[in-house]
């Protein structure tokens, strides 16, 4: 293995956390001409991409550029459709629906490995949040370690003594005002201190660590929900909508701690021109600066959700 | 070469539901088909379609 291709972690003493360095990430690929996405099927007579075959529904690989691999942790990349120019606000509900019944299928795969402590399942949608390839795809990262996120949400559970999540789901039903789209498994809202503009989380409504403790039902309602939120995003401002989507779970050290399954959406836009930017206080202090109200926020959304039908 | 059928076997450690049924592995009603690129990683095809690709 070359010193280039090696992957290291430092953990950072001032700030209590871990960093990875995987420099060989430098030379992934980068926004390439649209005949030559690497996520494309492979036509015939045309360039091998990374799925050798003529059409597929959904492909799950190994990242050719990962932050980890085994023997501690993994990196996949998981592409939802071979249609270049599709996206998961685009995809037929029943192919959404799969995507639930795959994520299930890595996190089970994974959280059996005993390196990897938190299974991440996540997708960066849009250059606005650093995304190379235009093709519908997320990721998954199998971490070796649980990350501070999860920690922040255990240590959340442990302050309000039981699961945060439903607490916060429970004080979300009652108020209202920032709940922009329900179905009879999920709750879509803009949480009461929302740090993005547009954030929203869809929340499991029953207690669920993981997808594996999902009805299908539930898997079912969980995609159209996801693709509630994602297709009002669409219609918030009329043009492509940029996105961190996060599915938070229940990490898979041997101690089996807790979780509620939930997904957190960061879009990075406050207005259709404006980006949110980690500036001063966010990266220096650690607090954001919100320029919207969640609640007015969430009228916005619910409007526009509303509308995508 | 590309697309050949990998070597590892269905798991499930936590839900029972994973196990192959006949020469299909499945996950819910999804088909699963395994493989190994040319470069030694894995690759995994998801279909609601028994047939694609195995």
């Amino acid at each position: 293995m070359s010193e280039r291709s090696k992957i290291g972690r430092r953990f950072s003493e001032l700030r209590g956390e871990e960093v990875v360095y995987a420099i060989h990430r430098q030379e992934r690929t980068f926004l390439p001409a649209r005949d030559h996405c690497p996520l494309d099927a492979t036509r015939p007579g045309g360039p091998q991409t990374e799925i050798p075959f003529p059409s597929f529904e959904i492909a799950v690989f190994d990242n050719l550029f990962p932050s980890f691999r085994a023997p501690e942790g993994a990196a996949e990349v998981v592409v939802y459709t071979d249609d270049h120019d599709a996206s998961f606000a685009t995809l037929a509900p029943e192919r959404a629906e799969a995507l639930m019944w795959v994520w299930r299928h890595r996190y089970a795969e994974l959280a059996a490995r005993p390196d990897i402590d938190y299974v991440f399942i996540f997708e960066n949608r849009g250059v606005e949040v650093g995304v190379t390839l235009h093709h519908p795809h997320g990721q998954i990262y199998g971490y070796p370690f649980v990350p501070p996120v999860a920690q922040l949400e255990l240590a959340a559970d442990r302050r309000l003594g039981g699961c945060a999540p439903c607490a916060l789901l429970e004080r979300e039903l009652a108020d209202g005002e920032r709940v922009v789209h329900q179905n009879d498994g999920v709750v879509v809202y803009v949480p009461y201190a929302a740090r993005w503009a547009y954030e929203a989380h869809v929340v499991m409504r029953e207690h669920r660590p993981s997808l594996l403790d999902c009805t299908p039902d539930e898997l079912r309602l969980l995609a159209a929900g996801l693709q509630a939120l994602v297709r009002g995003y669409e219609l918030l401002f009329e043009r492509s909508f940029p996105y961190v989507m996060a599915v938070h779970q229940a990490p898979t050290t041997a101690a089996r701690p807790d979780g509620h399954l939930h997904v957190e959406f960061y879009p990075p836009l406050r207005t259709a021109d404006k980006l949110k930017y980690l500036a001063g206080s966010e990266q220096g202090a650690g607090t954001f600066i919100s320029d919207t109200l969640p609640e007015e926020s969430a009228a916005a959304l619910r409007e526009a959700i509303d509308r995508a039908g | 070469m590309a697309g050949t059928p990998g070597e590892r076997p269905g798991q499930d450690e936590r839900t029972g539901e994973e196990k192959p049924s006949g020469d299909v592995e499945r996950t819910g009603p999804i088909a699963i088909a395994r493989h190994v690129k040319d470069d030694g990683r894995a690759l995994i095809l998801y279909s609601r379609d028994a047939q694609t690709h195995t």
